[in-house]
């Protein structure tokens, strides 16, 4: 614990200090190993904790210590932040909750006042804090600020107009400096997609990055006829930030329509891509497409991880991902060189990557009127749900999901307020879906060791010091493995399929794991 | 084994997609993408009924169709879609042409009395329940001619293991003593195993207390190769004459849907 916070608590009281998160605290949420100060922990989205209370001898004893239940029906997806001892969160349908984070009490609970007649039950993922205001992105696509102390709203702001659902938000926001940065949903609605900043203080948009360029800016010839306009390119997963470099990275979705890629010739640009941009200005400084011309529904929304490495004799700022697509990537964050990208399940679409990363395809690739099978399936080798990095052991923790799907294809026609996606998938008929934990090599793309799920994960892993790694199955299990060895140390089964990303705190000297499950919120400690 | 079409259910829940001009072509990609998985590609039938006999077991009007593919067929594997209303319009006005001008099901050759003889005989009852006899371990067949093609069910009985539907895979489990325990798997997750045996007991494990799970490629219902052409007509005419009700207490499964 460090500067504010740290004289904070040594003068004042926990709960007088809650609502000072200044930026300079967030730069630095690594200092303060005990709260969770972003939707992703901290900037880089490492997603390991330097807590050891809870370590490879004990997690056996792990138990339930509290259950919040939010009565929210709806997949649970938000990470909660936790601030000096109150936990943030927000449920599906546009509820967020504060909570005392030691026994579960709520402090306060807010609910999104939608335009009567409007239904917007959709997930999301969480919310960001800077000073005493909480930032949340709704789900008809509005960014509110909600006083940290009390859950009052303070100001809110369209995104874009919801249009019967062609505009809504999932993702927790991110705040840099004084700016509250979002992303859009809804790449399969015919939309053209966008990373929005706002001012923290009153809720005016400072910029606006298209993810997809007009006709006459660059990239904007990677689009046939007028397609840009319904491009899709959703933003629908917070980005990372490097405070030094002072770039904000973000990962674009999909290009619409999804499985129909005739109508769209070209790479369609920075669809399926990660863009480097500057916070202050929302200006492009780099951008690098995992998948051109997309047609298997593969974002590029999956986490991408800052990492500090000896690359090659050389210590390297580096970007890494897990993509969609099967390929697990690394980049110089500072340029954008693609530097490696390795498949980690199973795939049959590129028969490579060339020197520059690009893909060179597999023939008959495409979604056809028939079917085609493919591998990854639409879902990918891994998606949205978090990966973690442990420097002890060096390795990359993630949720690889194996199956292969069969896609259909047919010409769609706009309409606006609907989904625009040409066609769809079905589960390739001959093989079930399974998953796996993996603790892959990040300098090399080689698994150290994985572990088995019998069906495909939708849930993220944390890393602690205590040599842990958190994960959770498609059949509701909380897990704990040995980082070093991939061995399950402990399990709990939390009654529902898992679609979240496990996160610890501590507060008066006691660690503990929260998962979301269900509708509730878990929470787990010693004894 | 191939995947029940709708135990795919990805994640989330909206229509397929966003064609909407009320006409055939729109239809048929629809019923491509959507319906052939079970019902064939020209509505032949396959897993699901044939939709081509003129006679449509939950009402031939194209109300009727939009109100089994809004709403399902609860235990069934027929699911619940959620498609835009003009993609249904369109879905149903393709599945109505499918049945052209024939306006009476086929009917079977062969003699039904005589296939609920051969049905004793072969004991069928020993797996499978009609009513309230026989045993609860196969699948059931009180409506078995309603919800399935004569064809589907003819490979049934030669090649059950041409299509195992995967409540019914078949799974076997050595404990550590080395004995061998076979059943129709229930649920089975990363840790644990549920089955149900021939003896229509559960039987439920742990997988760090067993030596091995195996999930067996053959369907655990033998082939009936050996019955004459005549028997097996005979069996399939009586099979088709099981249309029982529905079981409405049963969970309607969700179509699978894409975040």
């Amino acid at each position: 614990m460090k500067r504010q916070a740290a004289w904070c608590w040594l003068v004042l009281s926990p709960l007088v200090c809650a609502q000072n998160v200044t930026y300079e605290r967030l730069v630095h949420a690594l200092d303060e190993q005990q709260n969770w100060l972003t939707y992703w922990g901290d900037y880089s989205a490492i997603r390991h904790r330097d807590l050891k209370q809870i370590n490879t001898s004990n997690v056996k004893d792990l138990r339930v210590d509290w259950i919040f239940q939010t009565g929210q029906p709806g997949s649970f997806e938000a990470v909660p932040l936790v601030v000096d001892g109150v936990m943030y969160f927000t449920a599906a349908g546009g509820y967020a909750y504060a909570l005392d984070a030691r026994s579960g009490r709520q402090l306060w609970m807010y609910k999104h006042a939608f335009p009567p007649g409007r239904k917007a039950d959709f997930v999301n993922r969480g919310l960001a804090i800077l000073g005493n205001r909480l930032f949340m992105a709704t789900p008809d696509a509005n960014v509110v600020a909600l006083d940290a102390r009390t859950g009052r709203l303070v100001w809110q702001t369209e995104m874009a107009p919801f249009n019967g659902g062609q505009h809504q938000a999932t993702l927790a926001p991110l705040v840099i400096k004084d700016k509250v940065i979002v992303g859009i949903s809804s790449a399969e609605w015919g939309i053209r997609g966008f990373i929005d900043a706002y001012e923290a203080a009153t809720g005016k948009r400072a910029w606006r990055f298209w993810t997809i360029p007009a006709k006459d800016e660059p990239g904007g010839d990677t689009w046939a006829a007028d397609s840009w306009k319904r491009g899709g390119g959703s933003t629908w997963m917070t980005g990372t930030y490097d405070p030094q470099l002072n770039t904000l990275y973000w990962g674009v979705g999909n290009p619409g329509p999804d499985l129909y890629g005739e109508s769209r010739k070209g790479d369609n640009l920075y669809t399926c891509s990660l863009v480097a941009v500057d916070p202050d200005t929302g200006k492009l400084k780099w951008h690098f497409q995992f998948t051109p011309h997309d047609t298997h529904d593969w974002d590029a929304a999956e986490t991408p991880m800052l990492l500090d490495l000896n690359w090659k004799g050389r210590n390297r700022k580096l970007v890494v991902q897990a993509n969609r697509n099967a390929f697990f990537y690394v980049l110089d964050r500072e340029t954008g060189e693609f530097l490696m990208g390795k498949p980690f399940a199973r795939q049959n679409w590129a028969k490579e990557l060339d020197a520059k990363g690009r893909p060179i395809l597999m023939p008959n690739t495409e979604p056809s009127p028939e079917g085609t099978r493919l591998c990854p399936g639409l879902a990918g080798g891994t998606n949205w749900m978090a990966p973690s990095y442990n420097p002890e052991t060096r390795l990359f923790y993630f949720a690889v999901r194996e199956g292969c799907d069969v896609y259909y294809s047919s010409p769609p026609v706009y309409v606006e307020g609907r989904q625009y996606w040409g066609s769809m998938q079905r589960a390739a008929s001959d093989e079930p879906e399974w998953g796996m934990l993996k603790a892959l090599d990040p300098l090399t793309g080689e698994t150290t060791w994985d572990f088995r799920y019998t069906h495909a994960p939708w849930a993220g892993t944390l890393s602690t010091a205590g040599g842990l790694i958190f994960a959770g199955d498609q059949d509701g299990y909380l897990m704990a493995f040995d980082a070093k060895t991939g061995r399950n140390l402990w399990r709990f089964n939390t009654g529902n399929p898992l679609s979240n990303s496990p996160m610890t705190f501590m507060v008066n000297g006691r660690q503990y794991i929260t998962m979301p499950s269900g509708s509730a919120v878990l929470t787990f400690a010693l004894p | 084994m191939r995947m029940a079409g709708v135990g795919i259910a990805l994640v989330c829940s909206f229509a397929a997609w966003g064609q909407t001009a009320r006409d055939l072509a729109g239809g048929k990609a629809s019923f491509r993408s959507n319906c052939a998985f079970c019902h064939g590609l020209a509505g032949g039938g396959g897993r699901g009924p044939a939709l081509s006999s003129g006679r449509l077991q939950h009402g031939s009007t194209e109300e009727d169709i939009k109100n089994v593919v809004r709403n399902g067929v609860p235990g069934s594997t027929m699911p619940a879609f959620d498609f835009e209303k003009e993609e249904l319009d369109a879905l149903a006005a393709y599945v109505k042409s499918l049945s052209g001008s024939a306006t009476v099901a086929v009917t079977l050759p062969g003699d039904a009395v005589k296939g609920r003889k051969i049905y004793d005989r072969t004991g069928c009852r020993g797996c499978h329940q009609i009513g309230a006899e026989g045993s609860v371990f196969g699948p059931e067949l009180s409506r078995i001619g309603a919800a399935r093609s004569p064809d589907y069910i003819r490979e049934s009985i030669v090649d059950p293991s041409a299509d195992i539907p995967d409540e019914y895979a078949g799974v076997t489990v050595i404990t550590r003593d080395g004995r061998r325990i076979t059943g129709v798997r229930i649920n089975e997750d990363t840790f644990t195993l549920q089955m149900r045996d021939a003896s229509q007991n559960f039987r439920m494990f742990q997988k760090d207390e067993v030596q091995q799970v195996i999930p067996e490629k053959k369907s655990l219902m033998p082939a009936y190769g050996s019955l004459s052409q005549e028997d097996l007509q005979d069996l399939l005419a009586y099979l088709n004459t099981l249309r029982g009700d529905l079981n409405t207490g049963a969970e309607v499964k969700k179509a699978g849907g894409i975040r």
